[in-house]
């Protein structure tokens, strides 16, 4: 309590307390007032969305969602359904594979490559997984998932956007891992 | 009742500016008048905000060297997320970041020093306010461009990034403390001017800052307490819906999750005990709910040390350090004042025997790098 008040010399904090023999100017207080009330009704504002925005959807966070998200997006945005309602009760295996066309015009399709494999093998005895590891992947199959329906067609632009991270993520560890031309490839 | 003044001003008793204790209840415009004061002229929890910028400082400077090898995949030009792509979404959702401005590969390297450079900065105190808004653009910044490898250990660090910024984080255990205090000892006062008009003029005006420079730090603690409360709680009642937490199953899974089991034997050990397994489910549901209530008495102590140890569990048995370092500072901010003085204190002490220095008083510099010592090994 005490340091509180004797805290940071210099500066600011070194001028003397009540230095001023008159009251401050009408509009200086007015001000500070104003920018004081400001930051208050910002910070329970605040407070109040980010609270709709995580909380279980509701009848109110449904009545105010364009408000809540348009002050949550994007800065403010987040997600805390951490292993829940239930964590994953697999481990999913992500293969891709690869199409090549020869000069002759003969299409080859290489065989299938495990890329979750190379996630998994990674992450075994590091104390310090790479995101790369445990979220580019993982993350990526998940949002391919939400934005294709059961029928895997694309609906949407992120959808299509989905799709080439997924193929880019593939080809990219493909070439890095067993080499070899290609021309696409396929996740599964 | 003392734990209430730790971080949310606008709970508990509220206490006046000269120390004495608000104590037993008065009528109502007076503890209005009583918590305005502290809500104006006191900046509360000092050490605890230092510690928040030194742990987040420090855990992004780690997280950006252990990436170092796969920068350019996450956040660079070549990664599989392209620029085009990243530029696509920010289009849809009107995101902006530093990283998309241009896809040269110099241009990149410069942003990763300078995000490097920005953390460690931060997490030293040096000219605080200034880089905790550049630190806060370069975790926005590289939090965007690679949104779909983030996790929730991100998502937090780029939250209490931003609230940062509103406070007065660098007033304690900084650079920055370290030369106002050089100065005041040097003697170079305020004093010596002349123009008496000018003078009141600018004590008013700078009355007035401090008044803002206090009223933003608190409502940005009391921003970040509501925040690691809503994270806790929401943590909790999603769990509540799975049947799994029900049933004191869902450690099991998780335990066998390939991506989230470095240590495949020890997960394995883990997963034996049955009973171990479902007490655990019970607990961390239990905690996660209960956090937002337990924060206005003594029990928060033993809830937060339990904290402690799941997380610690976390960083090991299933290596997301990044997440819960990033988890247990903000618990620490949770932590009194009082109980970082005493840190302080001890640790001054210590190092004074062992270095035979002169000591500096009660507020002599600590080293910024003590606080996050402890907090540092678990996330390495």
């Amino acid at each position: 309590m005490r340091e509180a008040r004797t805290e940071s010399p210099g500066g600011a904090a070194t001028l003397p307390r009540q230095g001023s023999s008159k009251p401050p100017p009408l509009l200086l207080r007015a001000g500070t007032n104003a920018a004081v009330a400001l930051c208050l009704a910002t910070a329970l504002v605040h407070v109040l969305l980010v609270f709709l925005h995580v909380a279980p959807p509701n009848p109110l966070s449904r009545q105010y969602s364009r408000q809540v998200n348009a002050w949550v997006f994007p800065l403010f945005e987040q997600n805390w359904r951490l292993f829940a309602p239930d964590p994953e009760s697999v481990n999913r295996q992500i293969s891709a594979r690869t199409l090549h066309t020869a000069p002759d015009g003969t299409v080859h399709v290489i065989g299938w490559f495990d890329l979750s494999g190379v996630d998994n093998s990674a992450v075994r005895h590091d104390v310090f997984p790479s995101h790369t590891a445990q979220n580019t992947l993982r993350r990526a199959w998940s949002s391919y998932l939400e934005t294709h329906g059961g029928d895997d067609r694309p609906r949407s632009e992120r959808a299509l956007m989905m799709q080439k991270y997924l193929t880019d993520i593939a080809a990219d560890r493909i070439t890095g891992h067993r080499g070899g031309t290609f021309e696409s490839a396929s996740c599964g | 009742m003392e734990t209430e003044q730790a971080l949310v001003p606008h709970r508990g008793v509220p206490r006046t500016p000269d120390g004495a204790d608000a104590g037993p209840p008065r009528p109502g415009p007076e503890r209005v008048g009583a918590f305005l004061a502290v809500l104006t002229e006191r900046p509360v929890s000092l050490y605890a905000a230092a510690v928040l910028r030194i742990g987040y400082g420090f855990l992004y400077l780690v997280f950006l060297l252990r990436e170092f090898p796969h920068r350019d995949e996450i956040w660079g030009p070549g990664s599989p997320w392209t620029p085009e792509l990243a530029r696509q979404l920010f289009d849809q959702t009107g995101w902006a970041g530093i990283l998309t401005l241009s896809d040269s590969r110099p241009y990149f390297e410069t942003c990763y020093a300078l995000a490097l450079v920005t953390s460690a900065l931060f997490m030293l105190g040096w000219r605080t306010r200034a880089v905790s808004v550049l630190f806060a653009v370069v975790v926005a910044s590289f939090h965007t461009r690679a949104i779909f490898m983030t996790d929730g250990g991100d998502n937090l660090i780029l939250l209490m990034a931003l609230y940062l910024t509103l406070t007065a984080c660098g007033r304690r255990w900084s650079l920055d403390a370290r030369r106002t205090r050089r100065r005041a000892s040097a003697g170079k006062g305020e004093s010596g001017s002349t123009d008496s008009g000018a003078d009141d003029l600018r004590h008013q005006l700078a009355t007035s800052r401090r008044t803002l420079t206090a009223v933003l730090h608190n409502c940005g603690m009391f921003v970040i307490a509501a925040q690691v409360c809503f994270l806790y709680g929401s943590a909790g009642l999603y769990k509540v819906q799975g049947g799994s937490w029900g049933n004191g199953t869902a450690l099991h899974y998780v335990l066998n999750l390939d991506l989230f089991r470095p240590w495949p034997e020890l997960s394995l050990l883990a997963d034996e005990h049955d009973v171990l397994i479902a007490v655990a489910c019970y607990l961390t549901v239990l905690v996660q709910v209960a956090f937002p209530f337990v924060l206005f008495g003594r029990l928060k102590y033993p809830v937060l040390t339990v904290l402690l140890g799941m997380h610690l569990g976390i960083a090991v048995l299933m290596g997301l350090p990044l997440f819960s370092g990033a988890m247990i500072i903000a618990d620490a901010a949770f932590l009194p004042d009082r109980f970082y003085r005493s840190l302080g204190r001890l640790r001054q002490r210590t190092g004074a025997e062992e270095t035979g220095a002169p000591s500096h008083g009660e507020r002599a510099l600590v080293p910024p790098q003590s606080a996050p010592a402890g907090r540092g090994s678990s996330a390495g």
